[in-house]
C-alpha cells in the first residue's frame, strides 16, 4: 500500500509527459483551434438575399449539392484577395453551389464591393449580426467550408485560400 | 562582439559543470577548487546574460535576438527589460538566476561539506539539462544574416515598469526551489543529521518570498493594463504558478514541523521536489507554446519536446531517488484530536488537494484535445467551485494553529477565542444584512476578520510585549496570518462587492459616481517617443476645490500595431474607482467605471506576507 502511494507521482508524471508529448507530436497549433463541426452536419441556418429580402436561403436548400460556404466581408482586405479565385472555381466547376455570406456589412457597402469585383456567388446571404458565422464557429474573415451532398461538412479553411490550396486541398475535394 | 562574448561564456559555464559533475567519479577535487569552479560557472553565466543585457541597451541589431524584439527607440528601461521579454532571453535569465542560487549556495557554512559538494552537484546537473536547451533550441546570441538599422519592436502590453521586474522576480521563486529539491535529493542520498532540514527551510523561504511577490507584481500588472477590472483570472499562466506557491507553502510549513516532529522528513523531500517540478512543468507548459496567454512568445514543437524531456528527466529522476532512498522511518506521528502537527498536517493536506485539483483543471484541456480533438477552455467558475471550498477549512484552521500546543490537546484561553468568534460572527452577519446579503461575501469577511483577530489575541495573550527584532521574529507567524486575513477581506470584497457603472458621454458631460460628480473633461491624442496615447481626462468630484485627475485611454504602437488599454484608477484606502474609456460612437465615448471595494488589501496583505517570509529567514 505504502509503495502505491509513493509510486503515484511517478505514475502521474508519466500520464502528463505522454499527454503532452501526444500533443506536442500532433503538430498541433494552440493558434488555430480544431474546428468542432468538421466532419458533421452542417448547422442550420436562415438567410435573405442581399440583393433581395423576400429571398431566403435554409440548411434543406443546399441539400443534395455539393456546396461551397465562403464568409467575407467588404471591410476585410484578405477577401479581397481570395476573391478572383472564386471565378476560378465557378468556371471549372460549374455544378458546385457557391454560397457566400456577407458578414457584418452594411447593404450598401457589401453591393458596391461586389459591383466592383465581381459576383461570383450563386446566393450571397447576409449574416448582419454574425449570427450564422457563430454557428459555424467562424473565427476570423475569411473562412470556406465545403459541404458534401449529404449536408456534411468535409472541409474548412481559415484565411484566404491561394491557388496552391485551391489546387491541393480544394479541387480534390470537389 | 558582445554576442560571441555572450555566446563562448554560456558554454564555458556548461563544461564547467560538466567538469563538476564529473569531479566525483573522476577527479578528487578539493573542497576550495570546487567552489571555486562552481563561482567561476555562475560568473561565466552572469556574464553570458549582461552580454546580451548589453546587445539590448545598445541596440546592437546585428544580433538576431535583439533585431526580432528590440527598436532603438524605446526607453532605455524598456531596452533593458527587453533581454528577458522573449523566450531565448527569458531562459537565460532562468539559467542566470539558477547560477546566482548556487553562487550564494557555496557560502553555505552550517552544513555538512559532502552534502553541501552533493547539492550543488545536482545543482550543476540542472544547470547543464537548462544551459544546453538554451544553445540547442533557444539560442539568444544568433547572429543577423541581413544588415539592417531598425528592430521589429518589443511586444507592447510589456512595455511597462511593473512586468519589466515581474520575470526577474517570479524566476527567482521558480528557480529558487531547485536549491530545495538538490538539497532535498542530497538528503535522501546522504541521510545523515537532520542539519540539511534547517538549510532547506531558508532557501525554501527565500524562493516562496520571491514567488508571492513576482506572482502580486503579474497580478497587479493585469489589474491596471489589461483592463478587465479584475485582478486574477484562472489563466493558466496564473495557476501554473500559483501550484508550486500552494505547494511551496505547505513545504514552508512542514519544515516550521521539524522543530516538534521528526516523522514528517519523508513528506518535506515529496514537497521539495513537488515544488521544483511544478516551476519546470509550468515552465514547459508556457515555453512550449501548448498554452496561448500574453506569456507565449513563439510556439515551436522542438523546443516543447526538449523542455518536457528536462521536466521528466527532473521530475522522474526526483521521485525514482524518493522510491529507492526513502528517509529512514522515525518515530510515527502523535495525531491527537487537535495540537499542532495535526492543524498542519491537516492543512497540507487540504493544500496538496487544492494543487492537484487546480493541475487537473489546467492540464484538463490538453487531455481532451488529445483524445476527443476538441478543444475547451477550463475558467474562472471551475475552480472558484471547486479551489475555494476546498481552501476554507485550511483557513478556519490557520486562525488559530500557531497558538496549538506541540504536543498536548489544550488549547489556552479557548473561551476567549469562541466568544470573540460568536460576537464577530453576529457582527459580520449584520453588517453583511444592511449591505445586500452573499453567502460567499458573508463567509469570506467572516474568515477574514476571524484570522485577523485571532492573530491578535493570540499575538497579546500568549507573548509579553518586548520592543526589539526578537519579539517581532517570536510574533512573526501571526503577523504573516494577519496578512493572510487582510489578502481575504480585499479578495472577498473587491470580487464578490465590485459595481459596475456604464455611461455614453459627450466631452463635457457631467455624471455621478458613487454619489461624486465626475466631469469628463475632453479626449486628448499625445505622441510619446514610440506610441500614440489617447486619454479621456476626467475630474472626480468636482464640488470639491482638490478634486482629482484621473486618465483612462489607450496606447497605439505603430511599430508592432499594436493597441493596449490603460485604466484609469483613483486608488482610496476602501476602494479603487477604476475608469475605462471604451470606443467612440457618435461623438459618444462609451465609459465603464467600476468600483471595486478594498482592492488595495490585497496588495497590503500580500506585502505583509512577504514581509513575514523574509523575517523568517532570519529566523532559525
Amino acid at each position: 500500500m505504502n509503495r502505491i502511494i509513493i509510486l503515484t507521482p511517478l505514475i502521474i508524471l508519466l500520464i502528463i509527459c505522454i499527454f503532452s508529448l501526444t500533443y506536442l507530436l500532433s503538430g498541433k497549433d494552440p493558434n488555430k483551434p480544431p474546428s468542432a463541426l468538421l466532419n458533421e452536419d452542417v448547422p442550420n441556418f436562415e438567410s435573405s438575399s442581399l440583393y433581395n429580402a423576400k429571398e431566403i436561403i435554409k440548411t434543406i436548400d443546399i441539400k443534395n449539392k455539393k456546396t461551397l460556404i465562403n464568409f467575407f466581408a467588404s471591410w476585410c482586405s484578405p477577401c479581397k484577395i481570395e476573391h478572383p479565385l472564386f471565378f476560378e472555381i465557378q468556371k471549372k466547376y460549374p455544378e458546385l453551389y457557391l454560397l457566400g455570406f456577407n458578414h457584418k456589412d452594411p447593404t450598401l457597402d457589401a453591393k458596391k464591393y461586389l459591383e466592383n469585383d465581381g459576383n461570383p456567388y450563386d446566393f450571397v446571404g447576409v449574416d448582419s449580426d454574425g449570427l450564422i458565422a457563430l454557428e459555424f464557429g467562424v473565427f476570423g474573415l475569411p473562412e470556406t467550408y465545403i459541404i458534401n451532398e449529404d449536408g456534411v461538412i468535409i472541409y474548412k479553411y481559415m484565411g484566404p485560400i491561394t491557388k496552391d490550396i485551391l489546387k491541393n486541398e480544394i479541387e480534390p475535394l470537389l | 562582439m558582445s554576442s560571441l562574448v555572450g555566446f563562448l561564456s554560456l558554454v564555458f559555464s556548461i563544461c564547467i559543470n560538466f567538469y563538476i559533475l564529473l569531479s566525483i567519479y573522476i577527479f578528487k577535487s578539493k573542497k576550495q577548487r570546487f567552489n571555486f569552479f562552481i563561482r567561476l560557472s555562475s560568473i561565466l553565466t552572469l556574464l553570458s546574460f549582461f552580454s546580451l543585457m548589453y546587445a539590448y541597451i545598445t541596440s546592437d541589431f546585428s544580433n538576431y535576438n535583439v533585431f526580432q524584439n528590440s527598436h532603438s527607440d524605446k526607453p532605455i528601461i524598456y531596452k533593458i527589460s527587453g533581454t528577458w521579454g522573449n523566450h531565448e532571453g527569458s531562459m537565460l535569465l532562468w539559467l542566470s538566476i539558477l547560477s546566482i542560487f548556487s553562487f550564494f549556495f557555496s557560502f553555505t557554512k552550517n552544513i555538512e561539506d559532502n552534502f553541501k559538494k552533493l547539492t550543488l552537484i545536482i545543482q550543476a546537473f540542472l544547470h547543464i539539462l537548462f544551459g544546453l536547451f538554451i544553445v540547442f533550441t533557444s539560442n539568444p546570441f544568433l547572429v543577423n544574416s541581413i544588415l539592417v538599422n531598425e528592430g521589429l519592436g518589443l511586444n507592447p502590453i510589456l512595455q511597462d515598469p511593473g512586468l519589466a521586474i515581474h520575470p526577474p522576480i517570479l524566476y527567482a521563486g521558480y528557480v529558487g526551489y531547485s536549491i530545495v529539491f538538490s538539497i532535498a535529493i542530497a538528503g535522501l542520498f546522504q541521510n545523515t543529521d537532520d542539519e540539511w532540514l534547517y538549510v532547506a527551510k531558508k532557501w525554501s523561504l527565500i524562493s516562496w518570498t520571491f514567488l508571492t511577490g513576482g506572482i502580486a507584481l503579474g497580478s497587479y500588472w493585469a489589474y491596471y493594463e489589461l483592463g478587465w477590472g479584475g485582478w486574477w483570472f484562472w489563466d493558466p499562466v496564473e495557476n501554473i504558478s500559483l501550484m508550486p506557491w500552494i505547494a511551496g507553502l505547505a513545504l514552508v510549513h512542514s519544515l516550521m514541523m521539524v522543530r516538534g516532529e521528526q516523522a514528517i522528513k519523508k513528506w518535506i523531500v515529496f514537497l521539495s521536489i513537488l515544488c521544483f517540478s511544478l516551476s519546470v512543468f509550468g515552465t514547459f507548459l508556457v515555453r512550449s507554446g501548448i498554452l496561448t496567454s500574453v506569456h507565449s512568445f513563439a510556439a515551436d514543437a522542438s523546443r516543447g519536446i526538449f523542455i518536457l524531456l528536462i521536466f521528466f528527466i527532473i521530475t522522474g529522476f526526483g521521485f525514482l531517488v524518493f522510491l529507492l532512498k526513502e528517509p529512514k522511518k522515525s518515530n510515527t506521528l502523535n495525531l491527537l484530536f487537535i495540537n499542532k502537527v495535526s492543524a498542519l498536517v491537516i492543512n497540507n493536506i487540504l493544500m496538496i488537494i487544492a494543487t492537484l485539483t487546480i493541475l487537473l483543471g489546467t492540464i484538463y484541456p490538453i487531455i481532451i484535445e488529445v483524445l476527443y480533438n476538441k478543444r475547451i477552455s477550463v475558467g474562472g467558475p471551475y475552480f472558484n467551485s471547486t479551489v475555494i471550498p476546498i481552501m476554507i477549512p485550511g483557513f478556519l484552521l490557520m486562525s488559530i494553529a500557531p497558538i496549538l500546543s506541540w504536543q498536548t490537546n489544550k488549547i489556552n484561553n479557548s473561551k476567549k477565542y469562541v466568544l470573540s468568534f460568536i460576537i464577530l460572527s453576529i457582527l459580520v452577519l449584520i453588517q453583511s444584512y444592511f449591505l445586500d446579503f452573499n453567502t460567499w461575501g458573508f463567509v469570506g469577511l467572516l474568515l477574514g476578520f476571524w484570522i485577523i483577530l485571532a492573530s491578535i489575541i493570540a499575538i497579546f495573550s500568549s507573548y509579553k510585549v518586548i520592543l526589539g527584532i526578537k519579539y517581532f521574529k517570536i510574533i512573526n507567524p501571526h503577523i504573516a496570518h494577519i496578512g493572510v486575513g487582510i489578502a481575504i477581506i480585499g479578495i472577498t470584497s473587491s470580487s464578490i462587492f465590485q459595481n459596475e457603472l456604464d455611461f455614453n458621454l459627450s466631452e463635457g458631460d457631467v455624471f455621478k459616481v458613487n454619489g461624486k460628480t465626475v466631469l469628463f473633461e475632453e479626449v486628448e491624442t499625445t505622441n510619446q517617443i514610440n506610441f500614440q496615447a489617447l486619454r479621456g481626462k476626467f475630474l472626480f468630484d468636482i464640488e470639491k476645490k482638490q478634486s482629482k485627475k484621473i486618465e483612462a485611454g489607450k496606447n497605439y504602437y505603430p511599430v508592432s500595431k499594436m493597441i493596449t488599454s490603460e485604466a484609469g484608477i483613483l486608488h482610496q484606502w476602501n476602494k479603487d474607482i477604476y475608469f475605462i474609456l471604451g470606443d467612440q460612437k457618435n461623438n459618444e465615448w462609451f465609459v465603464k467605471v467600476l468600483i471595486n471595494p478594498f482592492v488595495s488589501f490585497i496588495w497590503l496583505g500580500v506585502i505583509i506576507m512577504m514581509y513575514s517570509g523574509l523575517i523568517a529567514v532570519t529566523k532559525r
